[in-house]
């Protein structure tokens, strides 16, 4: 005979008695694995845009003659859009190069504060 | 009187969408003209939303703005001499995006830079819940409203089929429902649900419905809940209304671990289907629950383990959360909250012929 205002207490106070027996042990491994990372090579590989047609599609019922006439129109502005895609994609990739070269300068400015540094087991051995 | 609703996003399963397509029914009923508008259409909704471009109101027709992520084009929409009401569905704090979903990320950044400069503009600003209208009024709101969302508690079916117990038998099923998403915290609940299979009930099933965010969030959440209850756990995505009614009247108990909610409408579906409520106390979710969800604040998965053990096999609290989940949609009854957009529109025609 639980109320909902009572049914928290009495969850803690379950749970503490099952924690007694040993029950609801630390468990191993049990986090959400962090998805792929974004590397400066994923970067690049998506700088370079490749859209599939195959999406290009009506979603509605007997929308086949409407996809045909989306791909038609897609056809005849290849052109256009190819001068588009290529626009982007020398933005995207020079973009990357840059976020490269930076990513770079860092690592070198961080190699020459650890060699600018004092090595602590050498002071503490002049000690 | 004409009113265009304005969406920054429109799709088949989302629930702002199904909101405004509610209330144009409202409205036609009330004999009420005017057309819905989204700068961004997922495929699926066969043309019941226009593209914002398309979008030529009358001077004097209001604008309702249903604000949830970054809206393109503001300005523009804005600058126009009309009318506002703004309704706030509340944006998700971009920081648990960023990781699995950076270009809803961004939207999500910009929906949030872009609230103040909202609530300078429209005549009347409201929230769908008072959580989301204090948000509004510390960004300088001077008076705001409370527009809940309009549920049809219908529109997934009856809460049992004819001559069905209370209870679905078979094994103990826990449901959420909700976005796969980082913020909507699906990692804690498969943690939480694991230990309650382990330690309570082997033969325990967790259905999660819900859009995935991006398709690989899905397949991470997948492997997940294959590592830590093998077999028992089912992610659906697109499920129609009837199946989706079908998985609530499957469930034991309905589980939410979300860290923000701006309404969390799955709650008062759920106290449709009668299925006992666990919750955090997230945003606007003590303000929906109120005093029909066993909420639970504490980290620790095993307290929510036990917490859905004593909700799935203690009698009289299940029945106890059943009659008040009822009470609590009485709250949110259609008419209520039609009578309520009602109230606002009107008055933001009338604010802004001051």
């Amino acid at each position: 005979m639980t109320t909902p205002e009572q049914a928290l207490e009495q969850a803690r106070a379950a749970l503490a008695s099952m924690r007694a027996t040993g029950a609801y042990e630390a468990q191993q491994g049990d986090e959400l694995k962090p998805g792929e990372p974004i590397t400066s090579g994923k970067l690049f590989e998506w700088a370079l845009i490749e859209p599939d047609l195959r999406n290009v599609r009506s979603t509605r019922r007997l929308g086949a003659p409407i996809t045909a006439l989306k791909r038609g129109l897609l056809k005849l502005l290849a052109q256009y859009h190819a001068e588009l895609i290529a626009e982007q994609a020398r933005f995207n990739v020079n973009l990357v190069l840059y976020v490269r070269r930076l990513e770079e300068r860092i690592a070198e400015l961080e190699r020459e504060l650890r060699a600018a540094e004092p090595d602590p087991r050498r002071e503490s051995a002049e000690g | 009187m004409n009113v265009h609703q304005v969406l920054s996003g429109a799709g088949p399963h989302d629930a702002i969408t199904t909101e405004a397509l509610v209330f144009r029914g409202c409205f036609r009923e009330w004999g009420w003209g005017g057309s819905d508008h989204a700068a961004r259409i997922a495929p699926g909704l066969n043309g019941s939303i226009a593209q914002l471009a398309r979008l030529r109101p009358r001077s004097d027709d209001v604008l309702l703005i249903h604000h949830s992520a970054g809206a393109p084009r503001l300005h523009e929409l804005l600058a126009l001499p009309n009318p506002k009401l703004l309704l706030h569905h509340n944006v998700t704090p971009a920081s648990w995006l960023w990781e699995h979903a950076p270009l809803v990320a961004v939207q999500c950044a910009i929906g949030r830079e872009q609230l103040p400069e909202l609530v300078r503009a429209v005549d009347l600003a409201a929230g769908d819940s008072a959580f989301n209208a204090a948000e509004l009024q510390a960004l300088g709101a001077s008076r705001t409203e409370v527009i809940p969302l309009l549920v049809d508690r219908n529109r997934l079916g009856s809460p049992r089929h004819p001559g069905a117990a209370a209870d679905p038998g078979g094994p103990p099923t826990v449901l959420f429902v909700g976005r796969l998403s980082p913020h909507k915290r699906q990692d804690e609940l498969i943690r939480a649900f694991a230990l309650y299979r382990r330690h309570r009930a082997p033969d325990a099933r967790l259905m999660l419905v819900g859009d995935p965010i991006t398709p690989a969030y899905a397949e991470l959440l997948r492997a997940f809940g294959e590592t830590l209850a093998p077999g028992a756990v089912s992610i659906e995505s697109g499920l129609s209304e009837a199946e989706l009614g079908d998985r609530y009247r499957a469930a034991d108990a309905f589980v939410c671990l979300s860290e923000h909610e701006g309404f969390c409408i799955p709650v008062l579906e759920a106290f449709h289907f009668g299925v006992p409520v666990i919750a955090r106390p997230s945003g606007a979710l003590p303000e929906v629950a109120g005093d029909a969800a066993l909420l639970v604040e504490d980290r620790d998965p095993a307290l929510v383990a036990e917490l859905m053990h004593l909700a799935i096999t203690d009698q009289h609290l299940r029945s106890e959360l059943r009659r008040r989940g009822e009470a609590r949609l009485e709250h949110y009854a259609p008419a209520v909250v039609a009578e309520q957009l009602r109230r606002a529109v009107l008055k933001t025609a009338e604010a802004a012929r001051r």
